[in-house]
């Protein structure tokens, strides 16, 4: 290990954080909602407390009771924004244009400059409520710049055709980190979008490719054709994992804080294995829990009296229950699925990648750590409500 | 130098060990040492960080921080200072401040409830404003303003919507039934009730080929019957009755109101719900209560449009009482709640206005079709 050079550590297992995402998942469906403030809270911890530069653990501070506060004043806000602009849009579209499409589109396109505005304040109330050694993290206010800049970043993109989307990833990088702190130093991201093209080309190589199939295609070959257009949907796929971490490692390599440095080395290969494999397994347990589950029910409903489970048509016997009881089976046989898909995803894919992620990341000057010093506490009261009223919060 | 130690009753752990100590200001860690000492106000433990003044932890005051991903680092923390951080790694060390300190997991005192519960006051209040009065004003205002060609559009794309929502096989539409009679029937019976009637819109009726026992009205005079409607009915009479009362609807344009208003509430729901449970459904419930709550006075509204239709067209308005007594012998007085979700008054009392209805009639009562026009309307779905 080179002078000052910290390695990450990862300490999360699987088993426990199964455990902690059932039974909060199984808690917030009980409240119709409310206890998710909580569920988030709670796994917060959980995710940063495994992550741990030098050996020493991230810790989150944040407060399920500032969550629901900033929830509630979200709610108070964009209730109105939501009802009545939807509305009027509804009638306004049918009124002119005699289709729900524009008003979907305008709503949407309405409601985008505060899904950005909403993600930078969700950045900052995490940010200020992560520490590490004691010290704290924070994001300098700055919410509407950050949201007409990704407004006019992502029309540019795609005025474009998206060959300018490096260019866009840069410069929102910049904008976060240069006003991202640890405790009393601030982060300067260094570089240049011209470094994110070499990330971009199997992206960038993905469309020719497909045009290429169009052509063969066209030409008279649609067997050809299809295999080049189906390996180009590959491509783009992998393309778009492929520059997402290699982005990352540039982005994070250009990085300063003060006399620190930081080094991230995630490989896309790896990241694409654990989606794959992650989903996969995640889809395979949902089964056979399922199977288990069902052949556990039907023989339980084999003992109800009336019940022919002999029946030709399995229909017929579903039919035969009472109705009390069909409906609480669909009911609860909904929110199972719900629910374990939410935490087998977490255990198979969002645990793995966290790891992968924790594991390549290195902090280079350490030594200068001594000079870093505590910042004040940003009180922050929204807290994240924005996001979370609106979806777009992180889901963990 | 030796000592003799008597112990009585059960040995105390020993705690000698070092710690990472972080005070909180600087990102540095303090190898610190352990141990523990009694002081007038109870058992401390004492923090010791290289060249620092020495830190006494009751032990009453040491908190655990919760939710950790690994048991092989004790984070610990003073009640009341919230930056400073003891990080102990030694495993001898942990068990003894794990059986010694008793409210390592007590939660500290919840800060600024009184704000979450005024915030909580206006959160619903103006919910409640907006989804009750404010929406609802707003549609109904805007619904009368809704040109022609835009409520036939909004009714066309919902009647798409039921449509696929209630294919057999996911793919193809529910079908309407064709039958040349049949549909020539269903004219007829049209023609009889609503021939003089003032409406917003012409009609577009059509039957459904769905056992359901049902009949809906949608923004710009689209009417559905469901064959399980027909089917149910023991005389035209009935079937004309549920057909005047879905019209009643049209003329009060209550479709286009429910439209606008859940195109206004059902956002403001998912606001409110999050994902919690792939919301879609949820959120598709609780607006049908809403709505449900809204609509009484219009379905009250569209009862009476129906028997004053029915007696203009000698037609016994009573046929609805008859239809919905079968109705109810069959399945039941509905719970209030399911009463609710269907979004219709208490059947006893529409019964009985229904009955009484039956006042209005200028002269006797003629069947609503002819026997043969009922045989090919029964027949609609062929």
């Amino acid at each position: 290990m080179a002078f000052g050079v910290l390695q990450t550590e990862y300490a999360g297992r699987r088993g426990r954080l199964f455990g902690l995402a059932l039974r909060t998942s199984l808690m917030t469906v009980l409240t119709v909602g409310l206890y998710r403030f909580w569920m988030k809270t709670r796994l917060r911890r959980f995710y940063w407390s495994a992550i741990r530069p030098g050996g020493h653990p991230l810790e989150y501070v944040g407060l399920p009771m500032e969550k629901l506060l900033g929830f509630l004043i979200a709610v108070v806000f964009l209730a109105f924004y939501i009802g009545i602009v939807n509305l009027v849009l509804m009638f306004l579209s049918f009124s002119l244009l005699s289709t729900n499409l524009w008003a979907y589109a305008l709503s949407f396109l309405g409601i985008l400059p505060v899904l950005f505005y909403a993600r930078y304040r969700a950045r900052r109330y995490i940010l200020a409520r992560t520490r590490w050694r004691g010290v704290r993290f924070g994001l300098e206010p700055g919410a509407w710049g950050y949201a007409w800049r990704a407004m006019a970043h992502w029309a540019v993109t795609i005025l474009s055709l998206g060959l300018l989307w490096p260019r866009m990833t840069f410069w929102l990088e910049k904008y976060r980190t240069d006003r991202t702190h640890f405790g009393s130093m601030p982060f300067v991201q260094g570089g240049n979008w011209k470094m994110l093209y070499r990330p971009f080309l199997p992206l960038m190589a993905a469309p020719f490719l497909g045009g290429a199939g169009l052509v063969v295609a066209d030409q008279g070959d649609h067997a050809a054709g299809i295999a080049i257009a189906g390996l180009a949907l590959l491509l783009a796929l992998y393309g778009l994992v492929h520059y997402r971490v290699h982005s990352l490692r540039l982005l994070t390599g250009t990085k300063t804080v003060g006399g620190l440095g930081l080094r991230a080395r995630p490989r896309p290969g790896r990241v694409l294995r654990i989606y794959l494999f992650g989903y996969g397994l995640a889809g395979l347990s949902l089964l056979v829990l399922g199977l288990v589950l069902g052949g556990a029910l039907s023989v339980l409903i084999a003992g109800m009296p009336g019940i022919d489970l002999s029946a030709e048509d399995p229909f017929a016997t579903a039919a035969a229950l009472p109705l009390w009881a069909s409906v609480i089976l669909g009911v609860v046989a909904y929110f199972a699925v719900f629910i374990m898909w939410s935490v087998l995803r977490q255990v198979f894919v969002t645990l793995p990648l966290m790891r992968h992620y924790a594991e390549t990341l290195e902090i280079t000057g350490a030594h200068r750590l001594a000079e870093v010093e505590q910042r004040e506490r940003d009180e922050f009261t929204e807290a994240e409500g924005f996001a979370e009223a609106l979806d777009v919060g992180a889901a963990i | 130098m030796s000592r003799t130690v008597i112990r009585v009753g059960q040995e105390p752990p020993a705690l000698d060990a070092f710690a990472d100590f972080f005070d909180g200001r600087r990102p540095v860690a303090r190898r610190a040492a352990l141990s523990l000492e009694a002081c007038p106000g109870g058992r401390v433990l004492a923090i010791a960080p290289p060249g620092r003044e020495r830190l006494l932890w009751p032990l009453s005051e040491i908190r655990r921080v919760p939710d950790q991903a690994a048991d092989d680092i004790l984070v610990l923390a003073r009640a009341g200072d919230p930056l400073s951080r003891l990080l102990v790694r030694d495993e001898t060390a942990r068990r003894a401040i794990l059986s010694l300190c008793h409210d390592l997991d007590r939660r500290p005192p919840v800060k600024g409830a009184g704000r979450l519960v005024a915030w909580s006051v206006a959160a619903v209040a103006s919910v409640a404003l907006i989804v009750f009065l404010l929406v609802p004003a707003l549609a109904d205002r805007l619904a009368v303003f809704m040109p022609p060609e835009g409520e036939r559009a909004l009714g066309d794309a919902t009647y798409r919507q039921i449509r696929s929502a209630l294919s057999e096989d996911g793919l193809e539409p529910l079908p309407v039934c064709t039958d040349a009679a049949g549909v020539a029937a269903l004219q007829a019976l049209q023609e009889r009730i609503a021939g003089q009637a003032d409406l917003p819109h012409p009609l577009r009726l059509e039957v459904l080929d769905h056992p359901m026992v049902n009949a809906f009205a949608l923004p710009g005079g689209r009417v559905a019957l469901f064959r399980g409607l027909i089917e149910e009915a023991a005389s035209p009479d009935e079937v004309a009755a549920v057909l005047a009362h879905e019209i009643g609807h049209v003329a009060g344009r209550d479709p286009t109101r429910n439209a606008l208003r859940s195109a206004g509430s059902i956002g403001i729901i998912g606001l409110l719900l999050g994902d919690f449970a792939g919301g879609a459904v949820v959120q598709f419930l609780v607006n049908r209560l809403i709505e449900a709550s809204f609509s009484q006075q219009a379905e009250a509204d569209a009862d009476s449009f129906a028997h004053r239709t029915l007696a203009e067209a000698g037609i016994r308005p009573s046929a609805m009482a008859d239809f919905f007594d079968r109705l109810r012998a069959r399945e039941g007085e509905p719970s209030p709640i399911v009463a609710h979700f269907l979004s219709h008054p208490q059947m006893g009392d529409r019964i009985a206005a229904a009955r009484a209805a039956d006042g209005l009639l200028s002269g006797p009562a003629r069947p609503a079709l002819s026997a043969r026009q009922w045989e090919d309307l029964r027949g609609i779905c062929r």
